[in-house]
């Protein structure tokens, strides 16, 4: 849903970073309203999973230039937990399993740490048990998930299908879900897109990072963006995804030959 | 998230390094006969255990002090320590309103009170403050279900011969060097006898408390489950923090009868020294169970976060047929700390069987050794074991070391064990970020997580303890 | 541990001191084949040995083994081969058979391609200095090697070996002590097969040491099949010096021996090598089988992958004492350690002790151990389908064994090595 008129949730003013040394992104400019659904496309590499790990505030990259602003806050300081809290959330295309620690435990303190910050009453043992087991039919996940270690023996579509529990728990303002679409069967594809659709709302918007059209089959993007050689090398409307379905990827290395001449030089 | 700043989480505020001010009645330095003779006249004890006690001193003369385990500590000088010292009160009060209530208050500080009323309801304790017992709550309620749970000193008075019959049957005078000290100079400790068929209607537990700068503390605890019989008893231990070191040599015995069952847990947390290793509690105890009846049980459980050297492997004879013994540890060590700790399943029945679960998290500049031996003796047929020992590393100056050792003599026997390493990875560390919960939480979630099979183990009330007690290992100075 | 159970009584001291004294005097301190350091090694190790009895229970090492057999064996050097061994299969194509039985004469062969002979300061500097690096210079089996030691073999490896290397010696019948001491140096890239074989059937000492020091991404396949007598003992050290980008693989296959001790000792200086050990070994009898191994990585990256079997039947006794150090230089090493013991009759006993010293956060050990008869459901499935009991066991024994034998170089053939462990075999 665009309005021109929606505030701003996140805009991202040419953003560089790089990792151990190895510049990553190079000048990305992008800006998402509250209602809005953008796609983000572009082939391996090209520095569209960099941009999410940035956003949540992965340790291992370093910003070397450009500002990022949430909700008009500068974003960049925060540690990673204090961007989830304040409502950036981040679906990982690996997301980790982490032995002994209970999936219920984890969403509870998750959840309660997202509440706090919103000035929510923090939820007991038993409401918190109530509220999950409402959440989990968004997913149609069962109970017996919430007994098991974080994310440890999940299958690929059961990983993803508690991240978007997670998403659905702590209700961010800004969603990027990292090819959450990857490895992932028909039918658990639609439950997660069904999953984003149902939580998409005109005060929240949602970044899909994506190699594919069929997950933008189910959601329909408002806006979807080509990335390549770390920038967005162009924008447009739902019909792009369908461009690139249809003639494939080999167009974006002409028009980066186009913009890079001779050998490739730091856009400024 | 670097390894570093994990290593600035796990600094440890220690909150009962507290000195009780209180007129101490203690020796002078020194072992000898003479000293021994005097512990067993103040305790008015019979003859059988002044000659116990004098056996055990012989034999000791002619021991050396071990140096197998993975320790390194400056050479004790067994001189230069006070063998007894009680808080000056004639006798050990009959009522707890005669006992000295700074006494009281020491323990009310440490979060065990000694008042019933305060106290949670279901757990009886018995409050051992250096070298003797000061009080035990509960007793007569126990005893309405004939279980004896008492101080080791008011056995020896009350119940001689049960003592004479089962001191020194399972940790024997000539054990091991430290065991045999303690078989000299023990001054007190809990005695716990629960009568054929009861349940112990209550948790029982005993508090240790060293508050001495210079004293040894030698407690002695014997637990007896006759036949049918269960018990579930918890030892928590503390002491003030003293640049010098002092020496903690106890010794446990554990009796079961023919299905009786033991659980034996253990939250210990003595005085750990400093960031440099200076000062904190040199633990060296000996514990051991023996299944002597059929099906009997019994399980250890314990958590260790404190003392600058731990040298303690709680240990199951299993003798009677299908008798079973269970293992569940964590040893923390940070800083200087050094453990060296794990188990003996000692299987001599046929199909005993014994569960041994090691949780080892080391970190800062700290050893953590786990050695354990499982052996299946000749008569053990259809045994079983099963051991799991895993070692989370945190930083890379801490060091963890296992050793678990197995020997089998018996084809018709199945022992199985495995063990890993592994530290937390900075991956999990930031999926937990990123989904809102702190760097200290995290930590701890992950390290309560790593241990979560052996708290499982601990009887609910003190499961929550231990866990609070890790994170407070755990609270540091991020933020 | 305070308690263990009560171990077999041992040589007293004197008949130790005395049996390695006789010994020492029936073997010549010079040899006119001994170049300069070789002889210095030897005559330092008499020194050191003179003044020594057989290690014993005190020391932690040999705490299980008890070397009262060797006392028994002729403190002599090996009595002369009557004929050449002629009872030997024929090696195998591209296998170049060195028989350490027929040394000197053989030493005026021509080497294959690639396999020179180390003389002078090359030899001075590269004899004894694996041992050195991996501290095993004076352990007690490497010093009685190095004081008796005929022949010693040295050899640079160069790039582009197609033979494989195959060291035998047999001793058939004869009773006395032979020792080999094998060096190799293998240079950057090279690639080599090296199959050492050792027999005996006499009242016998067969001392064998190896060194081995690998070059940058250079690759040893080392085989071992080692089979004796019940009078018969075999010590063997192996050392291992691996550069980065190297690769060694043990495969060990030892049988008979009423004592065999085998101690592989690898380093990884620096990291970033790959190591794997295999071994397999049958005890039954009164059999001891003794296995130290030490694996230590004081570089980063550094892979091990160990799996050690035991069958245990009749009264023998297996040992294996697995150390693995990863000390803090050490970070992102990768080591998986694997013991697993077939427990066969209710007199043989086996004892494993791994060993693991981690000072580093970001490695993953792991390791495993596991003592048992053979699985019942697995005979039972054998047997469902048709199979008798003795003839499933005898598969699941063949299964066991297989595992480890298909790792020998392929060289190992000639030698049969499944067909002769498996005639060894328990009868149910």
């Amino acid at each position: 849903m665009i309005r021109p008129d929606a505030p701003i949730l996140l805009e991202i003013r040419d953003l560089h970073a790089q990792i151990e040394d190895q510049p990553i992104l190079h000048g990305v400019n992008l800006t998402i309203r509250a209602g809005e659904i953008h796609a983000l496309m572009g082939r391996n590499g090209s520095g569209k999973s960099t941009l999410s790990k940035i956003l949540a505030g992965h340790p291992a990259y370093g910003v070397t230039a450009g500002t990022v602003l949430f909700e008009g806050e500068d974003l960049l300081s925060l540690s990673p937990e204090e961007r989830a809290r304040k409502g950036l959330f981040l679906g990982f295309q690996y997301p980790v399993e982490i032995p002994g620690v209970s999936n219920l435990e984890f969403l509870r303190v998750a959840t309660n740490a997202r509440r706090q910050h919103l000035g929510e009453e923090e939820l007991d043992t038993f409401s918190f048990e109530d509220l999950v087991r409402d959440r989990l039919q968004v997913v149609q996940m069962d109970a017996s998930f919430l007994d098991r270690s974080v994310n440890e023996g999940f299958s690929g579509g059961e990983k993803k299908r508690n991240e978007i529990l997670q998403m659905a728990l702590l209700t961010p303002e800004v969603a990027i879900l990292d090819e959450t679409d990857s490895g992932l069967d028909i039918d658990a594809l639609r439950i997660v897109a069904g999953g984003v659709c149902q939580l998409a709302g005109p005060n929240n918007a949602t970044l899909l990072i994506t190699h594919y059209q069929r997950l933008l089959d189910a959601i329909t993007p408002d806006f979807v963006h080509v990335m390549a050689a770390g920038r967005i090398l162009r924008t447009g409307g739902k019909e792009l995804a369908l461009e690139l379905e249809a003639r494939g990827y080999d167009w974006v290395d002409e028009e980066l030959a186009r913009l890079q001449p001779a050998t490739p030089v730091e856009m400024s | 998230m670097t390894s570093t700043s994990i290593e600035s989480l796990v600094a440890t505020p220690y909150k009962y390094g507290f000195v009780t001010d209180i007129e101490t009645e203690k020796f002078s330095k020194g072992l000898s006969e003479e000293v021994i003779r005097k512990i067993s006249a103040i305790k008015e004890e019979p003859d059988f255990l002044l000659q116990f006690r004098l056996k055990a001193y012989q034999h000791w003369l002619t021991m050396t002090e071990p140096n197998w385990a993975s320790l390194g500590y400056p050479a004790i000088d067994y001189q230069d320590l006070i063998y007894y010292a009680a808080p000056k009160q004639s006798s050990k009060k009959s009522s707890l309103d005669e006992v000295d209530p700074k006494l009281l208050e020491t323990f009310d500080k440490l979060g065990i009170p000694l008042n019933e009323q305060k106290r949670l309801s279901n757990v009886a304790v018995d409050a051992v403050f250096d070298s003797v017992s000061i009080a035990t709550t509960f007793k007569e309620k126990l005893s309405e279900h004939g279980v004896i749970f008492c101080s080791i000193s008011e056995a020896v008075r009350e119940h001689p011969d049960l003592i004479e019959k089962y001191l020194g049957s399972v940790v024997p005078i000539n054990d091991n060097f430290f065991a045999t000290l303690n078989s000299a100079v023990f001054s007190d400790g809990s005695f716990v006898l629960i009568p054929k068929g009861v349940q112990c209607p209550m948790e029982l537990s005993t508090y240790f408390r060293i508050n001495s700068g210079d004293t040894g503390q030698f407690e002695r605890t014997l637990i007896i489950a006759e036949e049918g019989s269960s018990v579930s008893y918890l030892e928590g231990c503390t002491a003030p923090m003293f640049d010098t070191n002092q020496l903690h040599a106890a010794v446990v015995e554990l009796v079961a009868l023919d299905e009786a069952s033991i659980k034996y847990s253990t939250v210990q947390n003595w005085y750990a020294g400093d960031a440099n290793g200076v000062g904190g509690i040199y633990n060296f105890v000996t514990k051991r169970g023996h299944c002597r009846g059929r099906r009997s049980r019994i399980s250890w459980t314990q958590v260790e976060t404190g003392s600058a050297i731990t040298w303690k492997y709680p240990s199951c004879v299993l003798q009677g047929a299908d008798s079973v013994g269970e293992f569940y540890s964590v040893a923390l060590t940070n800083h200087r700390q050094q453990a060296d700790t794990g188990t003996k399943m000692i299987h001599v029945g046929p199909r005993t069987r014994s569960t041994i679960v090691s949780k080892g998290i080391s970190a800062g500049s700290s050893a953590n050794t786990y050695r354990g031996l499982v052996q299946i003796g000749p008569k053990a047929k259809g045994a079983r074991n099963f051991s799991q020992c895993d070692s989370m590393l945190i930083g890379d100056q801490a060091a963890a070391n296992t050793h678990p050792y197995i020997r089998s003599q018996q084809p018709d026997a199945d022992v199985e064990h495995e063990a890993s390493t592994c530290r937390i990875s900075e991956e999990q560390l930031f999926y937990l970020q990123s989904r809102g919960i702190g760097v200290e939480e995290a930590v701890s979630m992950m390290v309560s997580g790593f241990c979560r099979d052996v708290f499982n183990q601990l009887p609910m009330e003190f499961a929550a303890e231990a866990d609070k007690l890790l994170a407070l290992k755990l609270e540091g100075s991020v933020g | 541990m305070p308690t263990l159970s009560p171990l077999p009584s041992r040589p007293s001291a004197l008949a130790g001191t005395s049996w390695i004294q006789a010994l020492l005097q029936a073997c010549p301190a010079s040899l006119a084949t001994l170049e300069a350091p070789q002889l210095k090694d030897r005559l330092a190790a008499r020194l050191a040995l003179e003044s020594t009895s057989l290690p014993g229970k005190r020391e932690e090492a040999w705490r299980f083994t008890d070397l009262s057999l060797l006392t028994q064996i002729p403190p002599r050097p090996l009595e002369p081969a009557l004929g050449s061994t002629q009872t030997q299969a024929s090696p195998a194509p591209h296998s170049w058979r060195l028989p350490l039985d027929a040394w000197p004469e053989i030493g005026e062969t021509t080497w294959p391609e690639g396999i020179e002979p180390l003389h002078g300061p090359e030899l001075e500097a590269q004899l004894g200095r694996v041992l050195a690096a991996t501290e095993t210079t004076n352990h007690w089996s490497v010093l009685l090697n190095s004081a008796i030691a005929q022949p010693v073999v040295a050899l640079r490896i160069r790039p582009g070996v197609r033979t494989c290397l195959e060291v035998v010696s047999d001793s058939e019948q004869r009773s006395g002590v032979q020792a080999h001491r094998l060096l190799l140096v293998l240079e950057e890239g090279a690639c080599l097969d090296l199959l050492q074989v050792h027999q005996a059937g006499g009242p016998s000492l067969c001392s064998v040491v190896v060194e081995a020091q690998l070059g940058p991404h250079s690759t040893l396949r080392h085989g071992q099949v080692t089979h004796g007598p019940n009078h018969g003992v075999l010590l063997a050290m192996t050392a291992v010096n691996q550069a980065p980008g190297s690769c060694y693989t043990l495969t060990s296959v030892c049988s008979g021996w009423g004592l065999a001790r085998q101690e592989p000792v690898i380093l990884q200086s620096e990291g970033q090598a790959t190591s794997q050990l295999r071994g397999l070994h049958w005890v039954k009898d009164h059999q001891i089988s003794d296995t130290h191994s030490r694996v230590r990585f004081t570089g980063p990256e550094g892979q091990l992958d160990q799996v050690h079997k035991v069958v245990a039947e009749a009264e023998g006794r297996s040992v294996f004492n697995g150390c693995i150090q990863v000390p803090r230089e050490a970070q992102r090493t990768k080591a998986a350690q694997l013991s697993r013991s077939l427990l066969l009759s209710d007199r043989a006993r086996i004892d494993t002790k791994p060993e693991l010293e981690i000072v580093a956060d970001d490695v993953r050990c792991t390791h495993g151990a596991t003592i048992s008869r053979l699985q019942q459901n697995e005979l039972f499935y054998l047997q469902s389908r048709g199979i008798a009991a003795p003839q499933a066991a005898r598969l699941l024994l063949r299964g066991f064994c297989e595992e480890i034998v298909s790792q020998l170089p392929s060289a190992s053939q000639s030698w049969s090595p499944l067909s002769s462990l498996l005639q060894a075999e328990a009868r149910p």
